[in-house]
């Protein structure tokens, strides 16, 4: 759909549109749009040539005489079992066992729990009592079990494209490495890695290193924190890692900031900062967030005042904060930002000493070191804001040096171990032109990536899952890794390789482990018992690194004058910034396709990344939505699908990392375009100029953001914070019909009742809630063209609703599953009684009973029902078979399918209770997928008629809410309305139609 | 003009008519007996297995507790097939010599599993849990049928959907005492009609409406 921008605009401006939005088709309303709504699934009429008459008849008469024989047969083709030979201690046939370990985001851990059943992983959960990730888990995470079982992944060594072995690879390099060694002590060698954070893989470097002291080291972190670092070292002399004490901060700005958005730090960082906000809260008073940057993200949606603004507006309006903090005052410079810095400036001012200033990983070095100096001058450094040793290991040098190398056929021996250089290293290194000069490549993947298909070695690398290892979390934290199956392939891990290449005997990764934890000296009883205890906690106790003292920070170096704006030609000259994609990270978890179907958190997009430009871009250069344009720097061109997005800063245009890959049958392979190649090394989040122009041609995006539109009123609702008289009205609506069964005066009104209760302001919209549902639920991907058609299946979903106007609009995150209502419109639609209620308030689906007529999906007004168009489950790879939740039916076609409040884990809580003295389920033994998933711990479950629940009280909070209540549903999910500064209340809940 | 049919075609007309008539009411009837046959649903087939074990004398006979082998029936959904390693608990020091024992011996020799032919299936949508079934007053033989007389274990009622429900409808008709649950030879003792409520009410067990609700065995 193509819109008049200025119209839009004009029609947000006179408010005569809705108040709160989803996407620019819904404020145009377009008649497009409305009969895109009414076909509820938006291509239900666009299916295959439709046969004639005849052939109709024919297909009739054969389904009826053919229709007996589905009804005979074994109802499952599994007919033999096969008990141990030996059972394995604490391992019981079908029971869940959970292992303690880590999920890596760019070499960083989170803690993690492991489910498996019958010796299979299953489902990643939080690690409750890692001090990191205190029991959340971000998307990478729940979907990593995916990858271990990917059909994809690379299974033996390979040599020169032929099967090989790892004894032979053995053979093959301990010649190689001991001529290297002889002759100058290793001059030639360079190993690559990722960034490094594990303590014993760093020492098995350095140990390589003694022994090969002319060897060099190199890191591929193309999402790496590098500006961090640098930052720190501009400002404070050294490098550093920041972080933050939101519990002590009146005020939170973030200039640039990152810190709920997807990488190493969300999972604590988010939960940090939801902690402060409720702890202020109580307080009744608001923890304020103010975002200023290029690209909206994550952190921008959750902020009260948000500005876009591009990287020269940044850095002039950090130079003036900084004059404000000093005592000076700040050239006025009008426009929205100048308002911006006003408030922000006099919040800051105000809690001198308690303001916190953050920047993110992806902002220029001068910038991070200007917000240094900005904490400094405020008071805040050392009490809002600390700062600890850096966790990765820093004295590898960059890729840069190794192409240059390269390119003087310094490199003998070339050794990737889990790193795709060829694809991510930064288009003007020219990485795969000097590869070829190098004799001798080895690379170790979990895949054949595009660096494989240039080296001579490729080794097949075991999953996390399957390898010992450990990883240290943001706050230093030292977490292990333990197996949690057998390889599924002939994989080993990076210090197994390691191992091969150098020393005498090859050690495995549990040798590696003991050899770096055990103390010198250690009985090996005291060492077993210590070993056990960390692999239960599943972390080294008090290994997080402790703050350390900063002196006064160094003076900015004298700004150089911003370049001379080039001449404007045809083209139009943009800003450039990069951002990690949110779901598919680098690139190297492209071949998830769970992570491929998540929608993007803002965009909304599936299967393939955006090029953002700003309305107002979009408008001078007649833009429309999915038209592809070229961008071009320094000769390097790459090209994309527009997207315009609100909230973006004029003249910055968003790329997105991690698409473009050229993977030849492998699932990632040609989704998207790479961004890779414009990027520059020295500066590789920002190209301050680059080319715009149109091609011509078009190729719209797939996006849910118009899918499962509710209509109604006030979907999304605000309450000032402090506020105790209910956001929405307790009475009980006028009916003519008796209670529902469950609902109070019912005849089931004395049993459990199970609700959920989701919060609104503690929502970041990460998408770990819907990875883990998918991950618990057995729920299948449908495919880019199948998204297209509406046919995705998620159970849940996050709608997205932008504010105010296109430019700086507010952003708000709503989860939305099943309701699970008391009087549920769908379960009067289905003529077949295959969606009933049961006494506790499930509404429950019966896969057997169903024939798909899709009459409950109509009858909806929540949109969360999910039909089963094709058999999506049917033609899944064997290998991937395996992650199957056995507690959950896979659903065949024809089926329609739903949140069940994960019926399953309910069931086992109920079962436990029954097999032993029936006592009541305690609250918290119901934990649902999406509640244990929840970085930021915005879903609370349980039975809301136990007075003593933390559902029960969530429930009585003034800001519950249920959607769409007007509609006498009665929902079991409801939520808590998102919190507002006491003054803006009033003019931010306005009432007006809600799309 | 001859006359093209004899006066008796009247008779075959009406008697071929009325036998396909039959035919046609007999298909359902037929099919009806077929599903319910022994050849489709398999009740007391006895399958072959790699060792033909006999339940009737290791449990009838030896008077080994069920629980011996099937060591999870009262802790998880399934009862548990025992390891190999549990045969030769036995089998290591009486029988040590027997043919019929050899794939025994092999399976723990060569650290090859037993593959066993399954007797008892049930579809992929139904969640069946023994633990909360022998917990709360059902025993063994209202679903396995009279195993310790069994010298081949075969399959003892079709497990189809009636036969779950008749007792999860009536649950006072099944129940017995904590201590007959293993009995293999239990029946409803005469005062059952007096004894089942007493026992559903001492049981807990929420009676007909609940346990007949989807989500009781669907997911």
């Amino acid at each position: 759909m193509t819109h008049d921008i200025g119209a839009l605009r004009a029609r947000l401006a006179a408010g005569d549109g809705p108040a709160f939005w989803r996407s620019l088709d819904a404020v145009a309303d377009s008649p497009e749009f409305r009969t895109f709504l009414d076909t509820e699934y938006p291509a239900a009429a666009r299916l295959a040539a439709a046969p004639d008459r005849r052939g109709f008849l024919k297909l009739m008469a054969a389904s009826f005489a053919m229709s007996g024989l589905a009804a005979c047969g074994q109802p499952d083709g599994r007919s033999q079992e096969i008990p141990y030979v030996r059972q394995p201690e604490r391992v019981v046939p079908g029971a869940p066992l959970a292992y303690a370990s880590a999920a890596l985001v760019d070499g960083f851990a989170n803690g993690i729990t492991v489910t498996t059943r019958n010796g299979r992983p299953l489902k990643i959960e939080g690690n409750a009592e890692h001090p990191w990730s205190r029991g959340g888990t971000d998307v990478f995470a729940q979907a990593s079990v995916l990858g271990l079982y990917d059909p994809f992944r690379l299974q033996t060594p390979q040599h020169l494209g032929r099967p090989s072995s790892w004894p032979a690879f053995r053979a093959a390099m301990t010649g190689r490495f001991a001529a290297l060694k002889a002759v100058a002590g290793g001059r030639g060698l360079h190993l690559v890695t990722g960034p490094v954070t594990s303590p014993s893989l760093a020492a098995q470097i350095a140990a390589m290193r003694r022994d090969f002291p002319a060897m060099r080291w190199h890191v591929s972190a193309p999402t790496g924190r590098d500006a961090l670092y640098e930052g720190a070292r501009r400002a404070l002399g050294r490098p550093l890692e920041t972080r933050w004490r939101f519990d002590r901060a009146r005020v939170v700005v973030s200039l640039d900031g990152d810190v709920l958005d997807p990488g190493p730090g969300q999972v604590g960082q988010a939960r940090d900062w939801v902690e402060a906000r409720r702890k202020a809260a109580a307080e009744g008073r608001l923890l304020a967030l103010h975002h200023a940057g290029p690209s909206p993200n994550l952190t921008s949606a959750k902020a009260e005042s948000p500005l876009a603004i591009g990287s020269d507006g940044l850095s002039a309006l950090v130079r003036d904060l900084l004059a404000e903090a000093g005592g000076g005052t700040a050239a006025d410079r009008g426009g929205p930002a100048a308002a911006w810095r006003a408030r922000a400036f006099a919040a800051l001012d105000a809690a001198r000493g308690s303001g916190l200033v953050l920047a993110g990983a992806q902002a220029v070095p001068d910038l991070l070191a200007q917000v240094h100096r900005l904490n400094a001058a405020l008071g805040n450094t050392g009490r809002t804001v600390f700062h600890t040793a850096p966790v990765p290991v820093l004295d590898a040098e960059p890729l840069d040096a190794l192409a240059e190398a390269m390119r003087r056929g310094e490199v003998q021996l070339l050794v990737m171990l889990d790193v795709n250089p060829v694809y991510e290293a930064p288009g003007d290194l020219g990485f795969l032109e000097a590869l070829a000069r190098v004799p001798l490549k080895v690379h170790a993947g979990l895949y054949q990536d595009e660096t494989a298909f240039h080296c001579d070695w490729n080794l097949p690398l075991a999953h996390p899952l399957e390898a010992w290892g450990d990883a240290r979390s943001l706050d230093g934290t030292v977490t292990p890794i333990q197996p949690t199956i057998r390889p599924l392939y002939d994989g080993r891990s990076v210090p197994e390789i390691l191992s091969i290449l150098t020393d005498a005997e090859a050690k495995d990764g549990a040798a590696l482990f003991d050899a770096h934890w055990r103390s010198p000296g250690e009985a090996d009883a005291a060492w077993t018992a210590r070993r056990e205890a960390v692999l239960q906690a599943g972390f080294f106790a008090d290994t997080a690194l402790a703050p350390e003292t900063v002196g006064a920070p160094l003076p900015a170096a004298a700004a150089s004058a911003p370049p001379a704006p080039s001449p404007a030609g045809p083209a139009r000259r943009v800003e450039v910034v990069f951002r990690p994609d949110a779901t598919v990270w680098d690139g190297s978890l492209a071949n998830l396709a769970w992570l491929q179907e998540l929608p993007k958190p803002l965009t909304k997009v599936v299967w393939g990344n955006v090029i953002a430009v700003s309305p107002g871009l979009a408008e001078r250069e007649e833009l429309r939505q999915g038209d592809v344009v070229t961008l071009e720097a320094e000769g390097r061109r790459i090209e994309g699908p527009v997207w315009i997005q609100p909230g973006q800063a004029e003249d910055a245009v968003t790329v997105f990392l991690g698409y473009g890959r050229r993977v030849p049958e492998q699932l990632a392979d040609g989704l998207g375009y790479d961004a890779y190649p414009l990027r520059r090394s020295a500066s590789p989040w920002r190209l301050a100029e680059a080319t715009l122009a149109k091609t011509g041609r078009k190729a719209p995006p797939v996006t849910t953001q118009n899918h499962g539109t509710m209509e109604g009123h006030d979907l999304v609702r605000v309450q000032a914070v402090g506020a105790v008289t209910p956001v929405a009205s307790r009475e009980a609506l006028p009916s003519l019909y008796p209670p529902a069964p469950t609902s109070p005066g019912g005849r089931y009104d004395r049993e459990r009742a199970w609700g959920m209760v989701i919060d609104l302001d503690a929502c970041i919209g990460c998408n770990a809630c819907v990875t883990a549902c998918q991950s618990e639920n057995n729920i299948p991907v449908v495919g880019k063209e199948e998204v297209a058609l509406g046919r995705w299946l998620h159970w849940l979903r996050i709608d997205r609703y932008y504010e105010g106007g296109l430019e700086d609009p507010k952003t708000h995150f709503m989860p939305v599953p099943c309701m699970h209502c008391e009087q549920a419109p769908c379960e009067v639609g289905c003529p077949v009684e295959a969606t009933v209620h049961d006494r506790e308030g499930l509404n429950l689906m019966v896969y057997n009973r169903c024939v798909g007529t899709r009459a409950c999906s109509s009858y909806c007004p929540y949109k969360v029902r999910r039909f089963n168009y094709l058999d999506y489950s049917g033609d899944t790879a064997p290998v991937q078979q395996q992650q199957r939740n056995p507690e959950v039916t896979v659903r065949a076609r024809g089926v329609m399918e739903k949140c069940t409040y994960c019926v399953q884990r309910i069931a086992a809580a109920r079962i436990d209770s029954t097999r032993g003295d029936h006592a009541p389920i305690p609250d918290g033994a119901v934990v649902t997928a999406c509640q244990g998933a929840c970085p930021t711990r915005a879903i609370t479950f349980g039975d809301l008629r136990d007075s003593g629940s933390r559902v029960a009280a969530a429930a009585a909070d003034p800001r519950n809410y249920g959607l769409l209540a007007e509609l006498n549903t009665k929902p079991r999910t409801t939520y808590l309305a998102r919190l507002v500064e006491a003054a803006s209340a009033t003019g931010a809940a306005k009432p007006g139609g809600a799309l | 003009m001859r006359q093209l049919f004899a006066p008796g075609a009247d008779a075959l007309l009406r008697l071929a008519l009325l036998t396909a008539a039959a035919c046609l009411a007999g298909i359902p009837v037929v099919g009806a007996g077929l599903v319910r046959s022994s050849y489709v649903t398999g009740v007391g087939v006895a399958p072959d297995q790699p060792v033909p074990f006999s339940h009737k004398h290791h449990s009838g006979e030896l008077k080994i507790d069920c629980r011996y082998c099937h060591t999870t029936v009262e802790t998880q959904a399934t009862a548990g097939i025992p390891p190999t390693e549990t045969c030769m608990t036995c089998h290591s020091q009486i029988w040590s010599g027997s043919e019929m024992l050899e794939p025994v011996r092999a399976s723990y020799a060569k650290d090859q599993p037993l593959v066993w032919n399954r007797l008892n299936k049930l579809p992929g949508y139904v969640y069946y849990n023994h633990s909360v079934h022998v917990t709360n007053g059902i025993g063994c033989s209202t679903c396995h049928g009279s195993v310790t007389d069994m010298q081949l274990t075969y399959r003892a009622n079709a497990f189809e959907m009636s036969f779950c429900l008749d007792c999860h409808r009536n649950p006072e008709k099944y129940v017995r005492p904590k201590d007959q649950i293993l009995n293999m030879t239990w029946s409803p003792p005469a005062n059952q009609a007096t004894l089942g409520p007493e026992l559903v009410a001492q049981y807990h067990i929420r009676g007909g409406e609940r346990l007949t609700e989807c989500g009781i065995c669907h997911r």
